[in-house]
């Protein structure tokens, strides 16, 4: 089962109701918001409708918030040999 | 004063069309992508079997379609894309043929 990542790179605002509606249907809020959709021909035709506005990659996966929340955070730049005693 | 405030070039700088390029390349890149992923489970969509079979990809494009659109009341029948409201975010790719 395979999974569209759609990533909303430029923004709806002045567009027409229905290429608004269109982001909202997605669950595409503001800009770079992360959404994983199935494979479907419905959400093909839906990623058509804002193409311009949109970027896609095929996956595997759908991650979860905190997945994509980390894949954010840069290396910490240390590591822990031993936790403080608390 | 409002006419020599809003004047703007009729052609696009190269840095401009070098972006125009960019946009419609990450465009033919979304449909391919859309089409791959498609293909795998062996499905189609009316809306990207349109899309292949009308809109050339860039490569395809002569520049004159890539930075200018057709228009019936200019001098030559061609006026600059910029005039295209929201023309970064609307695929305009092809004319009327012999214009």
């Amino acid at each position: 089962m395979s999974f569209f990542r759609i990533t909303l790179v430029r923004s709806g605002i002045g567009l027409t109701k229905r290429t608004q509606g269109v982001l909202k249907a997605l669950g595409l809020r503001h800009r770079m918001t992360t959404v994983f959709y199935p494979v479907t021909s419905e959400v093909a035709g839906q990623i058509m409708k804002v193409k311009e506005l949109v970027e896609v990659q095929e996956v595997d996966k759908p991650l979860t918030r905190a997945e994509l929340r980390a894949e954010r955070r840069p290396d910490p730049g240390f590591y822990l040999e031993r936790p403080a005693p608390r | 004063m409002d006419i020599l405030c809003r004047k703007i070039p009729w052609r696009l700088s190269k840095f401009q069309k070098a972006r125009q390029r960019k946009r419609l390349r990450a465009v033919d890149t979304v449909v391919a992508t859309l089409d791959k992923a498609l293909a795998k489970q062996s499905i189609t969509t009316k809306a990207v079997e349109r899309w292949k079979e009308e809109m050339p990809i860039e490569q395809e494009m002569v520049p004159k379609d890539k930075y200018t659109i057709f228009d019936r009341k200019e001098k030559k029948y061609r006026k600059s894309i910029r005039k295209l409201p929201k023309w970064t975010r609307v695929s305009q790719r092809v004319n009327p043929p012999g214009y």
